[in-house]
C-alpha cells in the first residue's frame, strides 16, 4: 500500500493528464454506440448520397461514374410533385387529426390520480406489444366491404362502405399507429404542468377557457412540438400503411422511392429522392423547434 | 361596517377527511390577519376555499357581506400571493403584472400606467423586461405581490409568501410586507406555519389544529394567554407542567407545591400550567423575594450558552423547568448543581385544559 506521503502534490501537468485520462473514459463509454450507429447508419446513408450522384445503365444497374445532377433535376418533375403535395397533405392531415384526438386525453390522463394515470398510460402502450405489421393488416379487415365496419352500415340499412384502399383508408390507418407518439409527449408535458399556475391565471380573472388558452397551452407547447414531430416525420414518407390499406392510384413518397429502387431500378433517382425528402424534414424540424422554442 | 370576509359553520371534507371543521371567523376591513398552524391543520384549505380553489362542503362564506362560497375565482374580488409565487414563465414581469387587467379588459394604456405604478411599489421598475426565471428569489416574491395589488383587491390572500426565502430576506420582507398593507390598507389574510411571522406582523392571529380554529386574538393575547394546551405548546417556547385546580387562584404543582393562578376551572380539576422561560427569574436561596410572586425551589441541571440569553433546567418537584436569563452585563451566572429558586409572577401563570 502506498502511504499518502509517497503521492505527489497536484501540477497543471498531472492536472492535464487527469483530464485527459477522464475523457479518454467517456470515449469508452460511448463506442458501442459510435460503432453501431457508424456501421448501419452513417455508412448506408453516405452510400445512399453518393448514388444520388451515379448514373443507371440501360439495363438498371448503378454505375459509379459519369457523376450528374441529373437524379436532382427528375425531382422538378410534375409527378414528383403531385405525389410529395399528397403525401404532405397527408402528413399534415395525419398530426392534425392525431393531436386534436390526444391533446384532450393526456390532459385528462395527467390530471387523474397516480394509479389511474398509470393504467391508462399502459393502455396506450398495448398497441406496441403486437407487430405493427398484423395492426394494419387487422384493419383491413375492419375496413373491408364485407367487414364488421360495412356490416353495421348495412345493417342499418345503408351501402356498403368502400373505404379500403382509397386515402381516407390510409389517413384511418395512419392515424391509428401513430397516436401514441403523440399522446405520450403530450402527456410528459402536461404531467410535469405546475397546476398552480392555472390556478394563478383563475386568481386574476381568467375564466377556464381564457386559462388553458394563456396558460396551460403554451406551457405544453414542447409536447405539441415534440408529438407533432413524432407523427409528421414518419407519415410524410410511410411506406408500410399505404402499401396495405392504400390504393394503386394513391402512390406516395414511401411507395415511390420504394418503386425506384425495387421496380424501376433507379437506384439514382431513388436516392435522389431520399435525399430531398430527407432535407425537407430536416429543416422542417429545425424551424419548428426554433418556433416553439421562443416561447419555452 | 361590514367585514372584509366572514366565514361561517365551514367545513371542507376530501372524501373522508375533514380538512376543515365548522370554522367560524369574521375577518374586518383592513386587518392583517393572520392564519397560524402546523402542515395539515387546514389553514391553507381555508385560505383556498376564500379564494375559490375549494367550495366549501357546508357552510357560509361571504366576503364584504355577498355569499360567494360557490363562485369560481374569476368572480372574487380577492387575489392570492401563491407559496412558490406561481409566476408565468412563459411571460415577462410586466406581462405577469399585467395579466389581471388584461383579463379585466382594462384598455392597454391604462394597464402599462397601473403595471409601472405597481412595480414601482415593489422596486422592479428596471426588471420589467425580464422573464421569472432571470429574478432572485426575493425579486420574484415581490413580483407576485405587485401581479395581485395591481388588481386593487378587497382582500389579498398570501399563503406562506416568504417561505423559500432565506432567513435575513424573510425578515426583511415581514417588515416590508407591514409597511405596504399599511400603506393600501387592503385586508390580508396571511397563511403561515411560521409563530414569528404572525407575531410581528399581524394585527390578529387565528392558530389553528387539525381543522379546527383554537384560539382567535391579538398577537399579545396569544402569546400571553393561550387558552388551550395546544396553543400555548405551539407558539413560543414554553414550560408546561401538570397540575390540579384548588381554588379559583390557586393550583397545586406536582409535590404538592401550591402556587397562584387565575384559574377558570371547577376545583379538582387536572390542568396544565403554561409560563414562558423569559417569565422566571432566578434568585438566590438567600435572597429577598419580592412580596405576591410564585416561587419554587430546585438545582440547576443545565447551562445552554445562546449568544444574547441563558437557558437553565431546574430540577423542581413540579418538574423540570427551563428558565431563560438575559446575557446582560454583571447578570449573576449559575453553575449546574447549584440550588436556586425559580421566582415568576401569578399574571405569567396560564392555567390551560387539556
Amino acid at each position: 500500500m502506498t502511504a499518502p506521503t509517497d503521492r505527489q502534490a497536484v501540477t497543471p501537468e498531472l492536472e492535464a493528464a487527469a483530464e485527459r485520462a477522464a475523457s479518454r473514459r467517456g470515449v469508452l463509454i460511448a463506442l458501442p454506440s459510435w460503432a453501431y450507429l457508424s456501421l448501419f447508419f452513417a455508412i448506408p446513408l453516405v452510400i445512399v448520397l453518393v448514388y444520388s450522384f451515379a448514373t443507371r445503365s440501360s439495363t438498371g444497374l448503378t454505375q459509379l461514374r459519369d457523376w450528374n445532377l441529373d437524379s436532382y433535376a427528375r425531382l422538378w418533375d410534375p409527378l414528383v410533385g403531385e405525389i410529395a403535395l399528397r403525401s404532405l397533405l397527408l402528413a399534415i392531415a395525419t398530426t392534425a387529426i392525431c393531436l386534436a384526438v390526444s391533446y384532450p386525453f393526456a390532459y385528462y390522463i395527467a390530471t387523474r390520480g397516480p394509479t389511474a394515470r398509470n393504467i391508462l398510460l399502459v393502455l396506450v402502450m398495448i398497441p406496441f406489444w403486437s407487430n405493427f405489421l398484423v395492426r394494419t393488416y387487422a384493419w383491413r379487415v375492419l375496413l373491408g366491404t364485407d367487414g364488421p365496419l360495412s356490416q353495421l352500415t348495412q345493417a342499418l340499412g345503408g351501402e356498403p362502405i368502400r373505404l379500403l384502399f382509397t386515402n381516407t383508408a390510409v389517413l384511418i390507418g395512419l392515424v391509428y399507429g401513430y397516436l401514441p407518439f403523440m399522446v405520450l409527449p403530450l402527456y410528459a408535458a402536461l404531467e410535469r404542468m405546475d397546476w398552480r399556475l392555472v390556478e394563478a391565471a383563475r386568481d386574476l380573472y381568467a375564466d377556464g377557457w381564457t386559462a388553458f388558452r394563456k396558460v396551460t397551452w403554451p406551457l405544453s407547447r414542447p409536447g405539441v412540438i415534440a408529438g407533432s414531430i413524432l407523427v409528421f416525420i414518419p407519415t410524410l414518407g410511410a411506406y408500410v400503411t399505404p402499401a396495405i390499406l392504400g390504393g394503386a392510384r394513391t402512390t406516395l413518397l414511401g411507395d415511390y422511392i420504394v418503386s425506384q429502387f425495387l421496380a424501376a431500378r433507379n437506384q439514382p433517382f431513388g436516392s435522389a429522392l431520399s435525399i430531398a425528402v430527407m432535407s425537407v424534414m430536416l429543416a422542417a424540424t429545425i424551424l419548428y423547434f426554433r418556433s416553439g422554442a421562443r416561447n419555452l | 361596517m361590514t367585514d372584509a370576509v366572514t366565514l361561517q359553520g365551514v367545513t371542507k371534507q376530501f372524501g373522508d377527511v375533514v380538512a376543515v371543521c365548522d370554522l367560524d371567523l369574521a375577518i374586518a376591513d383592513g386587518e392583517f390577519f393572520s392564519l397560524l398552524g402546523p402542515s395539515g391543520c387546514g389553514k391553507t384549505t381555508t385560505l383556498r376555499m376564500i379564494a375559490g380553489f375549494e367550495f366549501p362542503t357546508t357552510g357560509s362564506l361571504k366576503i364584504h357581506g355577498q355569499e360567494m362560497g360557490l363562485e369560481p375565482p374569476n368572480k372574487r374580488p380577492v387575489n392570492t400571493v401563491f407559496q412558490s409565487y406561481a409566476l408565468f414563465p412563459h411571460m415577462t414581469v410586466e406581462e405577469n403584472v399585467g395579466f389581471g387587467l388584461l383579463m379585466k379588459k382594462l384598455g392597454s394604456a391604462d394597464i402599462a400606467e397601473r403595471v409601472k405604478r405597481a412595480l414601482d411599489m415593489v422596486q422592479l421598475t428596471h426588471r420589467a423586461a425580464a422573464t421569472p426565471k432571470q429574478l432572485s428569489g426575493g425579486q420574484q416574491q415581490r413580483v407576485a405581490l405587485a401581479r395581485a395589488l395591481v388588481n386593487e383587491p378587497e382582500v389579498l390572500l398570501l399563503d406562506e409568501p416568504l417561505g423559500a426565502l432565506d432567513l435575513k430576506l424573510r425578515q426583511a420582507m415581514q417588515l416590508e410586507l407591514k409597511d405596504l398593507q399599511e400603506r393600501v390598507g387592503i385586508t390580508f389574510i396571511y397563511v403561515t406555519h411560521d409563530q414569528d411571522e404572525a407575531l410581528t406582523m399581524s394585527d390578529r392571529i387565528g392558530v389553528m389544529n387539525e381543522g379546527e380554529l383554537l384560539q382567535v386574538g391579538v398577537p399579545q393575547e396569544i402569546y400571553e394567554h393561550p387558552t388551550s394546551r395546544f396553543v400555548a405548546d405551539f407558539i413560543g417556547e414554553i414550560n408546561l407542567l401538570p397540575a390540579v385546580v384548588v381554588d379559583h387562584e390557586t393550583v397545586r404543582l406536582l409535590g404538592n407545591h401550591p402556587i397562584s393562578a387565575s384559574t377558570g376551572a371547577a376545583s379538582g380539576n387536572e390542568v396544565t400550567v403554561a409560563i414562558r422561560p423569559e417569565r422566571f427569574e432566578l434568585y438566590d436561596l438567600d435572597e429577598p423575594i419580592p412580596e405576591g410572586m410564585n416561587r419554587i425551589e430546585g438545582t440547576v441541571s443545565r447551562r445552554i450558552y445562546h449568544g444574547d440569553v441563558f437557558y437553565y433546567d431546574v430540577d423542581t418537584p413540579a418538574g423540570v423547568i427551563e428558565a431563560k436569563e438575559e446575557n446582560r452585563p454583571g447578570v449573576e451566572l449559575y453553575e449546574v448543581g447549584e440550588r436556586t429558586i425559580v421566582v415568576w409572577a401569578p399574571a405569567a401563570t396560564s392555567v390551560v385544559q387539556e
